[in-house]
Order: C-alpha cells, then sequence, then structure tokens
C-alpha cells in the first residue's frame, strides 16, 4: 500500500514537472534555432539536432532601423510602471488594511467587512468593463499614452490585492500587539511603523508578490491604453508577431519576460520556507 | 527619574460595550475603588467576570462608559494609554517578534527616551531577576512559550516609576515550578521598588499566596474586597464561599429557629450571627470544611452524618458523608481515626456564617 502510495507519489511529481519545465525547455531550445532548425522538422538538442545561432536573442535589442525590434525600453517601462505602482498600492494598501483591521467604521448600513469588500469588488468586473471608463478617464485628464497614466490604472487594479491580503493578515495579527506598544509609551502611529509594521513583513512580502506579477502580466490595459508613445513588454512580444512568425525571437523575449518574476519566485519562496509566513505571534 | 508611582482611584466606574443598545448590558456594574500605592492585588474570579475590562480601563486601553479615574487625584480617564505610565502583560506573550531579547526588554525605556546607560542598567537588573541574562542577544521569536512570557514581564518591570504594573494571568503559560518561583520574584520587586501590582487569575491558590488584598469579581460585579484570611473565613457571599477553598464551603439551606439558631432538616445548630429579624425566613448556613471537627458524641452543634467516603490527600483526610440529603464535607487529620458508618460532626458556632439572599448576615 505505501510502496503504491510512493509510486504514484513520485509518478505524479514527475509528470507534473515534466509538463512545468518542458514548454520552457522548449522555449529555451526554440530561441537559439534559426528559419531551418524550426521549419524543417523536429529538432531537440543543440548541437546535435541543430547548430545554435544568437539571432533571435540579437534581434531584441536592434533597433527597428536595423531590422530589429528593440524591446529594451518596452523591458524598462514595464519595471517602472510596474515596480511603481505596486509599491504605491502597497503603501496605500496596508495603511487601509490596518484601519480596516483595526478600527470600527460605521457609514449608515456600510461596516469594515462592508469596505473591504468594496475594494475587492473592484476586481470582479470584467477587464474589458473597465476599459472605456478608464480610457475616457484617461484622456480626459491627459494621460492616454502615458507612463504616468499606466501607472494610475495600476494601482486602481493592484490595490484591491494589497488591501484583500494585508486585512486577512492584520487581522491574524492580536491586537494585544498593538495595545503592548502602547503601554510601553509608543503613539499609535510609532505603534503601527515600530511594532506592527516590522512584525508584518511576511504579509508584505506576499501582497507586493501577487502586485507585482498582476502588474507585470498584463496585457489588456497597456494594450487599451498606449499607443505609440509608450509600450510596455506584454504588448510589445505580441507585436513580436508578424506573417512569418518569427518563434525564435518569441520564445527569447518570452524567456526574458518570466525571469524578473521567477527572480521574485526565488526570493520569495526562500522567505516561505523559512516558516515566517505564520502569525507567529504565541 | 522622580518617583511617580501613584494611588490609583476608581471612581463610580462602570462599562458597557454596547453604549448605543436600548437596554446595554454592562460587563462592570458601577463600583469605587481605591489602589494604594506600593501594594499586591490579585483581582480574583471566573471568566467572563470584568477583570480584565477593568484592568484595560485602568490602562486605558478601554474608556469607562461612566465614572473617573486618577492616578494621585489627578483626572487620567482622557488620557491615552502611551501618556499614562502604567506597564500591563497579557495572558498569552506577546513579544516584538522581530527585535533580539535586549531590544524587546529596552524598548519600554527606548520609546521614553531614556540615556543609554539608564537602559543598559535596568535591561540588565530585569534580565537578571528573570533569568534571561543568557539570551539577551538571541531574536526574541526563538525562544520558548514561558521565556516569551518572561519577556513580557520583563517589558512590565523595566520601568520603575510605573504606576502600577498590571497582570491579566500572565502565567498561564509557565510550568508550575517556575511559576512558584516567579510569584516570589514578583513579591520580592515589590517590595524592593514599591511597584503597585495588580494580578488577574481564576486560581484562587495564585491569588491567596500573591497578593495582600484580593478583590473577588463575578459577573461584572466586585463582591469582596480583603485579605485572604477574611475571603476565607468570612465570604461575604455565598458565590465568594463556593469560589474560594478548596473544597467549596458547605452550604446548607436551613431556617431561623430563632436569634441565632437555624435549623438544617430538624438539627438546630446554634451560630454567632444574630437572627433576630429573619425569624422563620429560609436563609443559608454556611460552613468550611476546614471548621468542622470530628466529635466523639452527640451533643449541642453536632449534626449526625453517614460516611459515603474518605479520601486521603496525604497532608489531611477528606471525609464526605450525608445528612439526609445533604452533602457535607469536613477537612479532618490524617491521624484522626476514622468509625465507620455514623459519625458526629461538631459546627464550631464562631464559625458558622449565615446567609440571607445570597449574602451575609
Amino acid at each position: 500500500m505505501s510502496k503504491l502510495y510512493t509510486f504514484l507519489k513520485y509518478f505524479f511529481i514527475t509528470f507534473w514537472t515534466v509538463f512545468v519545465v518542458a514548454p520552457f525547455l522548449w522555449a529555451v531550445s526554440t530561441s537559439f534555432k534559426d528559419f531551418q532548425s524550426v521549419n524543417s522538422k523536429v529538432t531537440y538538442i543543440p548541437w546535435l539536432d541543430f547548430e545554435p545561432t544568437l539571432e533571435g536573442w540579437r534581434v531584441l535589442i536592434k533597433s527597428p532601423a536595423k531590422g530589429g525590434v528593440d524591446i529594451v525600453e518596452p523591458y524598462f517601462n514595464s519595471i517602472f510602471v510596474t515596480c511603481t505602482a505596486s509599491l504605491i498600492s502597497i503603501v496605500l494598501g496596508t495603511l487601509a488594511a490596518y484601519a480596516l483591521s483595526r478600527f470600527t467604521f460605521k457609514a449608515g448600513f456600510v461596516r469594515n467587512n462592508d469596505i473591504t469588500f468594496f475594494f475587492i469588488s473592484q476586481r470582479i468586473m470584467p477587464p474589458i468593463v473597465l476599459s472605456i471608463p478608464f480610457f475616457i478617464f484617461l484622456s480626459t485628464i491627459g494621460l492616454l499614452d502615458s507612463l504616468l497614466g499606466l501607472v494610475v490604472v495600476y494601482i486602481v487594479l493592484l490595490m484591491p490585492i494589497a488591501v484583500w491580503i494585508m486585512v486577512d493578515f492584520f487581522n491574524r495579527v492580536p491586537k494585544e500587539l498593538d495595545e503592548t506598544a502602547l503601554i510601553d509609551g509608543c503613539n499609535p502611529y510609532q505603534a503601527f511603523y515600530k511594532v506592527v509594521l516590522p512584525n508584518s513583513i511576511p504579509g508584505l512580502i506576499v501582497a507586493g508578490m501577487f502586485c507585482i506579477i498582476f502588474g507585470w502580466i498584463d496585457f489588456f490595459f497597456a494594450f487599451i491604453l498606449t499607443f505609440t508613445e509608450v509600450q510596455l513588454l506584454p504588448v510589445k512580444v505580441v507585436a513580436l508577431n508578424s506573417s512569418i512568425t518569427p518563434w525564435w525571437s518569441l520564445s527569447a523575449s518570452a524567456l526574458v519576460s518570466v525571469a524578473p518574476l521567477i527572480i521574485v519566485a526565488f526570493i520569495v519562496e526562500r522567505y516561505l520556507s523559512k516558516g515566517n509566513l505564520s502569525g507567529a505571534l504565541k | 527619574m522622580e518617583e511617580q508611582m501613584a494611588k490609583i482611584d476608581l471612581s463610580n466606574i462602570s462599562h458597557t460595550y454596547n453604549p448605543l443598545d436600548p437596554k446595554p448590558t454592562y460587563a462592570l456594574n458601577p463600583f469605587s475603588m481605591t489602589w494604594e500605592n506600593g501594594k499586591r492585588y490579585a483581582i480574583l474570579g471566573p471568566s467572563g467576570c470584568g477583570k480584565t475590562t477593568m484592568l484595560n480601563i485602568v490602562s486605558g486601553l478601554v474608556r469607562p462608559s461612566k465614572g473617573e479615574i486618577l492616578f494621585d487625584e489627578t483626572p487620567v480617564t482622557d488620557l491615552k494609554t502611551e501618556d499614562r505610565n502604567i506597564a500591563q502583560v497579557f495572558q498569552f506573550p506577546v513579544i516584538y517578534n522581530t527585535m533580539t531579547v535586549y531590544d524587546n526588554l529596552a524598548f519600554p525605556l527606548r520609546c521614553r527616551e531614556f540615556t543609554k546607560d539608564k537602559i543598559e542598567e535596568r535591561v540588565k537588573a530585569v534580565s537578571d531577576t528573570l533569568n534571561l541574562s543568557s539570551f539577551l542577544n538571541s531574536p526574541a521569536r526563538k525562544l520558548t512559550a514561558d521565556q516569551k512570557q518572561l519577556i513580557s514581564l520583563g517589558r512590565g518591570l523595566v520601568r520603575e516609576d510605573v504606576a502600577a504594573v498590571l497582570m491579566d494571568e500572565p502565567l498561564t503559560v509557565i510550568d508550575p515550578d517556575l511559576k512558584f518561583r516567579l510569584r516570589r520574584n514578583l513579591k520580592e520587586i515589590n517590595e524592593q521598588y514599591k511597584t503597585t501590582l495588580v494580578y488577574v487569575t481564576h486560581d484562587q491558590n495564585e491569588a491567596m499566596t500573591f497578593a495582600e488584598n484580593i478583590i473577588v469579581m463575578d459577573q461584572g460585579e466586585i463582591v469582596q474586597v480583603g485579605l485572604p484570611k477574611d475571603l476565607f473565613e468570612k465570604p461575604k457571599t455565598t458565590f465568594v464561599g463556593y469560589f474560594i477553598g478548596s473544597p467549596a464551603m458547605n452550604i446548607f439551606h436551613s431556617t431561623v429557629s430563632s436569634d441565632h439558631e437555624v435549623k438544617i432538616n430538624d438539627t438546630t445548630i446554634k451560630t454567632n450571627s444574630n437572627l433576630g429579624n429573619l425569624k422563620d425566613k429560609n436563609v443559608k448556613l454556611g460552613i468550611r470544611s476546614e471548621f468542622i471537627e470530628l466529635a466523639e458524641k452527640e451533643k449541642n452543634n453536632t449534626v449526625k452524618i453517614k460516611l459515603t467516603r474518605v479520601e486521603d490527600f496525604g497532608n489531611f483526610k477528606l471525609l464526605t458523608g450525608k445528612m439526609g440529603n445533604l452533602v457535607i464535607k469536613s477537612k479532618v487529620e490524617r491521624e484522626k481515626p476514622i468509625p465507620d458508618g455514623e459519625l458526629n460532626l461538631y459546627f464550631p458556632p464562631e464559625k458558622c456564617c449565615v446567609y440571607s439572599d445570597e449574602k451575609l448576615v
């Protein structure tokens, strides 16, 4: 029985690993191929099956004038928009979440839970419903096709995530912690940033991770709200496609697009595995 | 730093957690009390009787619905917690996870901007008292639960100038051996520094051994304030009689038969209470099992019981007997020979307490 269990366990783990990792390996291998190696027959292993070339990668940094696509600028645009929007969302979201967790709000029939739900409900609608209002909004204030406009829209999209995660996190931090800080002589602000906040780093890391992921992978709003001045990475990657699909540079750009997320995942995973995410108060 | 310890007055305090309700339920019914500077108090009562609410009102975490708090005659009711100079220790260890043990202990002093030398001196003194010296540089979150609670306690004791240290069942998570030692330490600290200590507990032994004054609470009401001896010998209500002492006080339904006598079933018991105006009324007679004596033969103030059980506790024997349908418990010395079957128990009149409407006559 237990042998069968062990066998099945390892079988499924292996299966799942292959399932997840294979496309990556496929993309890695494809990014080094040329037209011939992709279109003639199925090839797998560099030097044995095909002669590797860096052409697929070179195209990404060459300027369009020289026949390249130059994803460097969109890349940094994406980093800027994602990081700025995530940071602002985390700061505002954490403050909002702390208030929602510790104070009681009453406005008519509205209570704390309703406010929290109101934040999350921003994500219930399909994004396309929001596209027209956002478009009109940005064009009214003159921020269409600009980095700042994207940052504003992304804050709207990311802050609910931050609020949602942090409310839950703060609810699990006993209020005695704040009270102890008050008794020890902090004012409420000091209690928050000297005591509660350092204790909440695990929550902040998780919230930050989700904000970065959702900000980084967004294609829809980046596509709708920008034209020529500003481009973000996902839009640029899709734009690579043409009448002859350049599988090699598509693979290369896909790999560089996921690279930052893989780095984030490694950092967060280290943190998760230290067991620091548990409430750790008692 | 000048001495700031204070006399704490609670004047006509009451508290409800649902003030907007048309019929608010009171967690604390109106009461007034004074905590003298430098004394040890224990607040004793079952869970949910308002003990913690009372502490939170004193420390300022809860603002009382009515009434006023004074520290040394100065009203502090509207003063914020951080300005009150009170230390409070909660039931479960609350530590600053991200700091070392040293930083945890130093935190209250740093918040109040003490000098570095002073901080070092105080942290050292407190960590010596609490046996934390060898951990000072380790991260606080790595310690065991009882060590963490020592840190909480330490943070309460590190400021010499606090008006009072309030402790909300602080030793629940600490093992018995260490508990005993810590209680003694707390007593020493109190005697040495004259810090007012207020200790909430539901464990009567803890309260009795720790405090000079015990405040017994039940359902938001202060039932009795007094020395351990008073609570034991003259409980003001049947609740105190039940709650204090092990086993609980023997309490019997009885009828007043004359100025000083009550009748239990058909046995007349003489008491020292004046029952003149309660004639023929139903009352309760209470007597501690410790005060009931074995009698050789029937005489005045003895009851005849049928022995149902003898338990040997090592240092004494606990007899359980029945008189009709009433159960009587009596503690006797373990050397005393116990006759089989029926025996006579003597109720010393001066130890009999009579309760009318659950209150001592």
